[in-house]
């Protein structure tokens, strides 16, 4: 197998956007073919990673942003794999690479859809459950990791308040970023008393609605080193699955397919989750964060929500856990979410992370999922 | 009657069709065409009552569409008694978490186009 770097990423800012969606797509991509300093040419192929381009009016969205690049001879695939659509891109196009059948390629997220409207976005958003079973009877995104969140409650000794420091720590760090779309510092109160959308979770333990593209540049590690710019190594790369609905699963407080993809990830790159230096994680609501973090294999079960009390989990602490701000803070325009996470992994380990930079980080891990986590991806990044 | 429609009739007679797995014993909702242990696909159909206790459940107030008349009221997954299934259900009327604790005994009264399987405590 071939090594396999990210040698550029770029990404719009993220939040309410007024152009197309072909049009930030476009331009997330060329920010990452600028920053890895190559030609277009030099680009084999592209990996496209959108849930809802009908929303936007605009499907097959590969050819489009080709023929933007002035490449619409290269070949592209669209990917959709709910939220955790990115990461399933970047592996597709990693396996590519690894395997030696292209040196050099484009993977573009992107999802434009806030000009739809909080009732559009719950009522489609809820077609990525299992839906016979769950969005048929009324579950929304939110209920189901609402549901979640009220096992969690009932396992072991959590609070709703240790939820809201979860999003009271990622809006911390997404004040440090940009391109974040809630540029706001929160109180644990302002969580707490902000209005109830699927109990026990309130509006600010619920990411937002975003538009955004996130695009990353993938190559050979000889094609990065022809190039000389700034590139990080892919060391590890897993993905899993859990059953598609909650009722599936004999315990509700662990999301299985992250386990399963973490521990591919981990053997592939000779690591054990105590090497992370930080981690972009899939935090769509405050609890999946909690969740996420025991299952990622950072903490123990039932252990996270301490872990979160004792701040452990804040920018250089013990381990950095979105340092970007994650979904919460920073958004979560679906299709793009995945990607923009190896941005952020490219940016922290090649120093282009400013402010939020995790101190003296060699190793970063991406976790990314699909719907309450039946389908999941995990990714390892080493610094070179 | 496919497996789905069979399934809907038997949740609007306050039962859940299920799928026994005749090589190990295996039961799963209706749904599965492979069993999940050993990867059979011969199953008998096993109806079992539609009763059980809440396993987890959450009060929806932003609803998706169609669901705004109803609100709040709460996503539930039942725990069917007598065995190791859970199914998912809508149900009405619930406004506060001391209106639905985990561990409530409830039971499937009906299939609603609508509102897909009508879950309601006992």
């Amino acid at each position: 197998m071939e090594k396999v770097c990210v040698l550029g990423a770029g990404s719009t800012k993220y939040g309410k956007l007024a152009d197309s969606i072909a049009d930030i797509a476009t331009q997330a991509s060329v920010s990452a073919i600028e920053t890895a300093g190559i030609d277009p040419k030099e680009i084999k192929a592209s990996y496209i990673s959108n849930v809802f381009g009908v929303a936007d009016k605009q499907v097959h969205l590969g050819p489009v942003l080709m023929s933007n690049l002035g490449i619409s001879d290269k070949p592209s695939l669209s990917i959709e794999s709910a939220c955790g659509s990115g990461s399933v891109a970047f592996r597709e196009a990693y396996a590519n690479v690894a395997a030696g059948f292209y040196d050099c390629l484009v993977v573009t997220g992107v999802e434009k859809v806030t000009h739809t409207g909080t009732e559009w976005t719950t009522t489609y958003f809820a077609y990525c459950s299992d839906f016979f079973y769950e969005g048929q009877a009324g579950a929304s995104f939110p209920g189901l990791f609402a549901s979640m969140a009220r096992a969690y409650l009932t396992e072991f000794d959590a609070t709703e308040e240790d939820f809201a420091k979860v999003a009271v720590k990622n809006h911390e760090n997404g004040l440090l970023n940009p391109k974040a779309h809630l540029q706001k510092k929160i109180t644990v109160d302002d969580v707490l008393n902000s209005a109830v959308v699927a109990s026990p979770l309130k509006l600010y333990d619920c990411c937002p609605f975003s538009d955004g593209a996130s695009s990353v540049i993938l190559c050979s590690e000889k094609f990065a080193k022809e190039h000389g710019n700034d590139y990080v190594e892919v060391i590890g790369s897993g993905r899993g699955g859990s059953p598609a609905a909650l009722q599936g699963r004999e315990h509700m407080t662990t999301i299985p397919s992250t386990k399963i993809a973490a521990q591919a990830a981990y053997d592939m790159a000779g690591i054990t989750a105590k090497d992370i230096d930080f981690a972009e994680i899939h935090d769509c609501f405050t609890i999946a964060e909690i969740v996420d973090t025991e299952d990622l294999g950072f903490f123990e079960k039932g252990k996270g929500v301490q872990a979160v009390r004792e701040d452990r989990t804040k920018l250089n602490s013990d381990i950095s856990i979105n340092p970007s701000g994650g979904l919460k803070s920073k958004g979560h325009p679906i299709g793009a979410t995945g990607v923009g996470q190896v941005a952020e992994v490219y940016d922290q380990l090649t120093g282009k992370a400013g402010a939020r930079t995790v101190k003296d980080a060699k190793l970063g891990l991406t976790h990314n999922f699909g719907a309450t986590g039946a389908s999941c991806a995990v990714h390892v990044f080493q610094s070179v | 009657m496919s497996v789905k429609e069979l399934l809907i009739e038997n949740a609007k007679q306050g039962k859940v069709l299920t799928h026994k797995c005749t090589s190990c014993g295996h039961l799963h909702l209706s749904t599965v065409y492979y069993c999940e242990k050993c990867g059979s696909k011969e199953f008998e159909n096993e109806i079992l009552e539609g009763t059980g206790t809440i396993a987890t459940y959450t009060i929806i107030t932003v609803a998706p569409a169609g669901f705004e008349k109803y609100t709040p009221y709460a996503f539930v997954v039942l725990h069917l008694d007598n065995s190791d299934l859970r199914i998912s259900g809508f149900m009405a009327n619930i406004a506060v978490p001391e209106d639905l604790p985990v561990g409530t005994k409830a039971k499937i009264t009906d299939f609603d186009e609508h509102r897909g399987i009508i879950v309601e405590k006992q």
